[in-house]
């Protein structure tokens, strides 16, 4: 199934002002891989996530879900014409997004959270939402926690809530924008192995991250953007195998220092 | 509307400007009693503080206004009704400036008296040096802002016969039959005190090199 | 002394003033926040003309004094062809007053909600009526709940000054009976009281509510 494109890139440009923060990114995400986003701090590589999420809206080339286009389409003509909102929101329905702040709803309990979209959105019967996002919460090791509060909630059980929240609207392809940075180190293992067992079913997966093991063992296909652009990108073996591009060299020898050597299995 | 009437309007308001001023600046000097009772490891002295502020939050100061103004002469105190007035609002606000500089104390950061004390400074420099100042820093935004209440407040003191910008606009409109005009034209006047108010503001905390609000 | 067969032929007028009172004041508090919230939701989500001529109007009634104001409403309302009765006149001027203050909470709170809340939803599939109703309103109550508990009692402090423009209130009746009886202190001081309990009765209740909300707080 790893043959078809999920997400498409077509020279996307993104700008903050006169700062170009994306300059004509292409890129090709396939079914059923783990895309893994790796580069230094201000690189564009979250920007690039919340482009997919159509959170931030590109000022300049395409996106396209499953082959339809994101937030903008292109008339034969070239020029570009903005698509209606309720367009938008179907495009996206086929996007999970995990956030790096998680980002739960305070005034619901962690079941609530998962179950707001089955009810708000997919207008599920109380009965059936709640089922669901049982049944979601238990996916995550959490079934027992369903009736508390973030608040009351450690960082890794309220980011597995935030996952459970994302999968319940059944999306075909998840988004995680550094989805463990803001945990502490010992609450990142919880996290990553969820994301674990969601690659090893097969889900289609983009993620922004600095765990470079994560990347190293889990993705198929990587990509390293620096400045503002694709630097190198390949199977996640020739990428760190062969870091051939000196940025990429330089960048993986921070992690090298940290002891990721280990995880490389080098 | 006549210029007569902006002008005896404008006396209304140099009297209104009068009164906050001082009872903003008397409340002050209660609130820091007040406040360093409330702070105190003498636990009467804490209650005492609690319902001292509690007492002149808690009633109107318009009941307030009222109680003084009928129970000073009671008691023997024979005052006009201005001093009435100015006791009045002063106790309301410096129950007011105690909890806002108490809030300031409260909220140091701990780190910032450590770091004092181990440079050396003793208790009163800690207070005087770091402690104070920074407290001040603080509250000098709610500070503006409790001139900008006392400034609306002291409209109450129209009650007990004082001629401020209110009174002023009660008797003219009164006089000329025009309640519109006139009692528009205090609020013009109320307006523009309170842009003075916030423009000092602006300027002291530039002084204090605080952020702009 | 204060004289006691007076005050007990006075006091079915004192208590009709106390309960006039507590009607404006629950009246105020909920028509002000109301009025507030359109205020607010049409600043922040409203078209973009709207937001001057509000954030005027907003301005100029929390830089003006409630007393002038209710001069205005009172006194100049029959000039336009606005003839209120003191009690109407007191309930409408409140509620404005009141909503002007409430529209600046309410928008503080809407802008404090953090903006990836609202990114999660919109990622979930929520549309904009929904983020507003089922995200966005409960998070701000939760943010703006001790301004809005302040407020509610300034509400209560600003229904004294209608007994200026003669509603029968509490300060009115309890006033009205002190200069029948020559017994200003005294009704000044038991007036003094009545608004101190109510004050710090709504200050307990306000603060208890708070701490059942805390469980919905992340640090």
């Amino acid at each position: 199934m790893s043959g078809d494109v999920a997400i498409t890139l077509r020279n996307v440009v993104k700008r903050y002002g006169d700062h170009e923060v994306l300059r004509g990114i292409d890129l090709d995400v396939r079914h059923g891989e783990v895309t893994c986003l790796i580069g230094p701090s201000g690189s564009g590589k979250s920007t690039l996530l919340r482009c997919v999420a159509f959170l931030e809206e590109h000022d300049a080339g395409i996106i396209r879900i499953g082959g339809a286009p994101l937030g903008f389409d292109e008339r034969p003509d070239g020029s570009r014409i903005r698509l209606p909102i309720t367009e938008i929101a179907r495009v996206r329905r086929n996007i999970g997004m995990v956030f790096q702040q998680f980002n739960l709803w305070p005034h619901m309990t962690a079941l609530g959270n998962v179950a707001e979209g089955l009810r708000q959105v997919l207008r599920l019967h109380k009965r059936e939402a709640h089922d669901r996002a049982m049944a979601h919460l238990t996916r995550v090791g959490l079934a027992e926690r369903a009736s508390y509060y973030p608040s009351q909630l450690s960082g890794g059980q309220q980011q597995r809530v935030a996952i459970a929240r994302a999968l319940a609207m059944d999306p075909k392809i998840m988004l995680f924008d550094e989805p463990t940075s803001s945990l502490d180190p010992e609450l990142t293992g919880e996290v990553l192995n969820v994301m674990r067992d969601l690659a090893a079913e097969g889900m289609t997966m983009l993620v922004v991250t600095h765990e470079i093991g994560f990347a190293a063992h889990v993705a198929q296909h990587v990509v390293f953007l620096d400045q503002a652009q694709i630097a190198l990108e390949g199977r996640a073996s020739d990428v760190f195998r062969k870091p051939w591009h000196p940025r990429m060299a330089q960048f993986l020898e921070t992690y090298l220092d940290r002891g990721a050597s280990v995880l490389l299995g080098n | 509307m006549t210029w007569i009437h902006v002008y005896l309007l404008a006396v209304g308001a140099v009297v209104t400007a009068g009164l906050s001023v001082v009872s903003i600046t008397v409340g002050l000097a209660i609130g820091i009693l007040v406040c360093a009772a409330s702070l105190s490891r003498a636990a009467p002295l804490r209650w005492a503080a609690r319902v001292y502020v509690s007492f002149f939050r808690g009633v109107p100061l318009l009941v307030l206004l009222l109680l003084i103004y009928h129970l000073l002469p009671q008691i023997g105190i024979d005052v006009p009704g201005v001093v009435a007035a100015l006791v009045g609002l002063t106790l309301c606000t410096s129950a007011y400036q105690a909890e806002t500089l108490r809030g300031g104390f409260v909220n140091i950061a701990p780190g910032l008296v450590e770091a004092g004390r181990m440079i050396g400074l003793n208790a009163t420099q800690l207070l005087v040096r770091i402690r104070a100042p920074i407290a001040l820093r603080l509250t000098l935004p709610a500070l503006v802002n409790e001139g900008i209440m006392i400034l609306k407040a002291s409209s109450l003191v129209s009650v007990v016969g004082v001629g401020d910008i209110t009174r002023t606009a009660q008797n003219l409109s009164s006089s000329t039959y025009r309640p519109i005009e006139m009692f528009a034209t205090a609020g013009v006047f109320y307006l523009l005190l309170n842009v003075i108010v916030t423009r000092g503001g602006n300027g002291l905390g530039r002084l204090l090199g605080l952020p702009r609000t | 002394m204060m004289d006691l067969d007076a005050l007990s032929d006075a006091f079915p007028e004192i208590l009709d003033g106390l309960w006039l009172t507590i009607f404006m004041w629950l009246a105020g508090s909920a028509l002000a926040p109301l009025l507030g919230l359109a205020v607010a939701l049409a600043r922040r989500f409203g078209p973009a003309w709207v937001d001057r001529p509000l954030w005027a109007i907003v301005e100029v009634i929390r830089g003006t004094p409630f007393l002038v104001q209710m001069f205005l409403l009172y006194y100049g309302g029959p000039f336009i062809g606005l003839d209120l009765e003191p009690t109407t006149a007191g309930l409408l001027g409140l509620t404005i007053y009141g909503a002007a203050y409430f529209s600046e909470i309410l928008r503080g709170g809407l802008i404090a909600v953090p903006k990836g809340h609202v990114e999660a939803a919109l990622c979930v599939g929520l549309n904009r009526m929904q983020i507003i109703r089922r995200i966005l309103l409960p998070e701000m109550t939760l943010l703006v709940l001790p301004a809005s508990v302040n407020m509610f009692i300034v509400l209560l402090k600003e229904t004294a000054v209608l007994s200026i423009v003669t509603v029968p209130e509490l300060t009115m009746a309890v006033t009205g009976f002190g200069s029948a009886n020559f017994a200003f202190t005294q009704a000044a001081l038991v007036l003094a009281l009545c608004y101190w309990s109510l004050t710090e009765l709504s200050g307990l209740v306000g603060r208890a509510l708070e701490r059942r909300l805390d469980r919905f707080r992340i640090a």
